[in-house]
C-alpha cells in the first residue's frame, strides 16, 4: 500500500474502500468459460497492470470492468455500486485507436464529442479542448483529421477524449501495443505524469512485462484457459519513475524475473 | 502531376472537338438525311432560338423539377428507411434479402401500376421517379449503417450518448460515403425516369419536347433537347461529386 501513497496523496480512509471490485466473477462467452472466479479489488488512485499470455482473457477482464460485458456469475462493482452498464466516469482507451476515433472529425472535434455528451456549454468547449490537447502533447494539431496523424498521435488523441470524460477510472487495453519502442516510452512517461495530476484509478493491460512494472503500483498476472488470477505483486519502486534508473533498479530486475518465470510457467 | 492533368484535359477537349467536327462533316456531306441528322451548327441555332423565346428554358426547368422532386422524395424516404433497416441486425437479416429481390425489378414494370393509380399526372411521375431512384440510396444506406465500426458504438455507450446522438454523430457520418454514392447513382436514375414519364404522360419537360420534335421531324430541335439532357446529366453529376469531395474531405486527406 505504501506504493500508492508514494504516487499521490490519497486520504487513508479512501484506501480502505475499493473503487473497482470483482467478486467471484465468471464469464462464459460462446459456451466457453473465458474468465473463472476472479476476485480483485482496485483501490482509488491505484495503478494496476494486468499481464498474461496472449488469449488469457486480459481484454475480457477489462471489458468486464468497463461494464461492456456482464458476468455470468459473481459481480463487478464500482464505488460500491453494481456495474450494470458502462459509466461515464469510467473511460476506456482501446488498443485499436484507429477504430475508436471518429475519422470525419478533427482532433478538436473528437475531443468535443465527449464534451458535447457530458453537456458542457458550447462556449466553454474550445478552451477545454485546447487544454486537453496540450496536456497530451497535441497543441498544434487541433485541426488535423485522424488520417493525417501518426499512430502515437492518434493514441494521444484517444487519451485526450477519455480525459475529457473526467473519469474516476481509466481502463487501458494495450494502449501502446502497436507503437514503436521510442514512442512507447515517451507515452509511458506522459501517462504517468497525466495521471499523477488527475488521481484517476487505472487498470492497464499490457503483454510487456517491463511496461507493467515501470508503470504500476501493482501487477496482476492472469493464467489462461480459463482466465484466472495467478500472481498479484505489489511494485515498491520509488516514484517518479525514470526510464533509465528505474529499469536498472535491482528490485525492477527481480520483479521482471518473477513475472517472466510466471509467464513461462503459465504457457507450459 | 498538374501538368499531366492539364494534358489530359486538353486531350479530352480535343477528342470532343474532333467528334463535333466529324458530326459536322457527316452532316455537310449529307451521309445521313438532314431530316434525321442536323449538323452541330443547326442544332446550336435551334438551342439558341429555343432559349431566346423561352420555350427551352421552361422545358429544362420542367425536367429539372421532375427529376429533383423525385430524387428528393427518394432521398428522404430511402435514407430514413435505410437507416432503420441498417441499424438493426435483425432487420438487416430479415429485410435485406427481400430488398435484393425487389431491386432488379425494372421500374418500367411499375409504370403501368403507377398510371393506374395516379393517371397521367405529375403525381404519377413523382411516384415513378421516386420509386426508381430509391433503390441505390436505400441499399447504400442499409450497407452504410450496417458497416459502422462496432468500436464506435462502444465509445458511444461509454459516453452514455443518446440514441439520437448516436445516429447523427456516429452512424450517419460513418455511412455518409455510402449514402452519397447512392445519391449520385439515384440522380442519374431520376433524370432517365423524368424523361420517360414526360414522354409517357405528356408532362412539360425536355422528354416531351424531344418526342414532339421527333414527331414533327424537327431534327434540330430534337438534338437541342438531347444536348440539354446531356448537359443536365453532366452538370448534376459534377455538382454531386463536388459536394462529395467537400463533405468527405476527411477521407481523402492523406499524410
Ligand atoms: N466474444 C467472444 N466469444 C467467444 N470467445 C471469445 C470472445 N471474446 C474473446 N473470446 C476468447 O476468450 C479468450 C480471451 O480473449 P481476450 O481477448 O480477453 O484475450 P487477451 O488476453 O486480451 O489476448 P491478447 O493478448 O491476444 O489481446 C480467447 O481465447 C478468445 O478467443
Ligand atoms: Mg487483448
Amino acid at each position: 500500500m505504501t506504493s500508492i501513497a508514494l504516487r499521490k496523496d490519497i486520504p487513508s480512509a479512501e484506501l480502505e474502500k475499493s473503487q473497482i471490485a470483482f467478486s467471484h466473477v465468471t464469464l462464459d462467452l460462446g459456451g466457453k468459460t473465458i474468465i473463472e472466479n476472479v476476485s480483485l479489488d482496485v483501490k482509488p488512485g491505484e495503478f494496476l497492470c494486468i499481464i498474461g499470455a496472449s488469449g488469457c482473457g486480459k481484454t475480457t477482464a477489462l471489458r468486464l470492468a468497463a461494464g461492456l460485458y456482464q458476468p455470468t456469475s459473481g459481480h463487478v462493482s464500482f464505488d460500491g455500486e453494481p456495474m450494470r452498464a458502462p459509466r461515464r466516469d469510467v473511460a476506456i482507451v482501446f488498443q485499436d485507436y484507429g477504430k475508436a476515433l471518429l475519422p470525419w472529425r478533427t482532433a478538436a472535434g473528437n475531443v468535443a464529442l465527449a464534451l458535447e455528451t457530458i453537456g458542457m456549454p458550447k462556449a466553454q468547449r474550445p478552451a477545454r479542448i485546447d487544454e486537453l490537447l496540450k496536456k497530451v502533447g497535441l497543441p498544434n494539431h487541433a485541426a488535423k483529421y485522424p488520417a493525417e496523424m501518426s499512430g502515437g498521435m492518434q493514441q494521444r488523441l484517444q487519451i485526450a477524449r477519455c480525459l475529457a470524460q473526467e473519469p474516476k477510472a481509466l481502463l487501458m487495453d494495450e494502449p501502446f501495443g502497436a507503437l514503436d519502442a521510442m514512442t512507447r516510452q515517451g507515452l509511458q512517461d506522459e501517462v504517468l505524469s497525466l495521471l499523477d495530476a488527475s488521481k484517476a484509478t487505472v487498470i492497464f493491460v499490457t503483454h510487456d512485462l517491463e511496461e507493467a512494472i515501470y508503470l504500476g503500483d501493482r501487477v496482476v498476472g492472469l493464467l489462461p484457459h480459463p482466465g484466472r488470477i495467478g500472481i498479484d505483486l505489489p511494485i515498491n519502486l520509488p516514484r517518479p519513475r525514470d526510464q533509465l534508473t528505474t529499469r536498472e533498479n535491482p528490485e525492477f530486475l527481480r520483479l521482471r524475473r518473477e513475472l517472466f518465470d510466471f509467464i513461462k510457467a503459465s504457457e507450459a | 502531376m498538374n501538368w499531366a492533368l492539364t494534358l489530359w484535359r486538353l486531350a479530352s477537349f480535343a477528342v470532343a472537338a474532333g467528334l463535333i467536327a466529324l458530326w459536322q462533316l457527316i452532316a455537310n456531306l449529307k451521309l445521313v438525311s438532314p431530316v434525321f441528322l442536323p449538323g452541330p451548327d443547326r442544332a446550336w441555332a435551334a438551342l439558341m432560338r429555343g432559349f431566346s423565346n423561352g420555350t427551352l428554358l421552361d422545358k429544362t426547368i420542367g425536367t429539372l423539377e421532375h427529376m429533383f422532386y423525385g430524387w428528393l422524395v427518394a432521398s428522404v424516404v430511402g435514407i430514413a428507411l435505410g437507416a432503420m433497416i441498417g441499424s438493426s441486425r435483425a432487420m438487416r437479416s430479415y429485410v435485406a434479402p427481400s430488398l435484393e429481390f425487389l431491386r432488379p425489378l425494372p421500374v418500367s414494370a411499375i409504370i403501368p401500376v403507377a398510371i393506374a393509380l395516379f393517371g397521367l399526372t405529375q403525381g404519377m411521375a413523382l411516384f415513378v421517379i421516386a420509386f426508381g431512384a430509391i433503390w441505390p440510396m436505400l441499399l447504400a444506406t442499409v450497407h452504410g449503417f450496417g458497416a459502422v465500426e462496432p468500436r464506435l458504438y462502444e465509445v458511444a455507450r461509454s459516453l452514455h450518448m443518446s440514441r439520437l446522438a448516436v445516429i447523427f454523430k456516429i452512424a450517419l457520418p460513418s455511412a455518409s460515403p455510402d449514402i452519397i454514392s447512392g445519391m449520385r447513382l439515384s440522380l442519374t436514375v431520376s433524370l432517365i425516369l423524368a424523361v420517360v414519364c414526360e414522354i409517357l404522360a405528356g408532362l412539360d419537360g425536355l422528354g416531351h419536347w424531344v418526342l414532339l420534335s421527333a414527331r414533327a421531324f424537327r431534327s434540330a430541335d430534337l438534338f437541342a433537347g438531347v444536348i440539354l439532357l446531356g448537359v443536365i446529366g453532366y452538370v448534376t453529376a459534377l455538382a454531386m461529386s463536388m459536394i462529395e469531395q467537400r463533405l468527405l474531405r476527411w477521407r481523402t486527406s492523406g499524410h
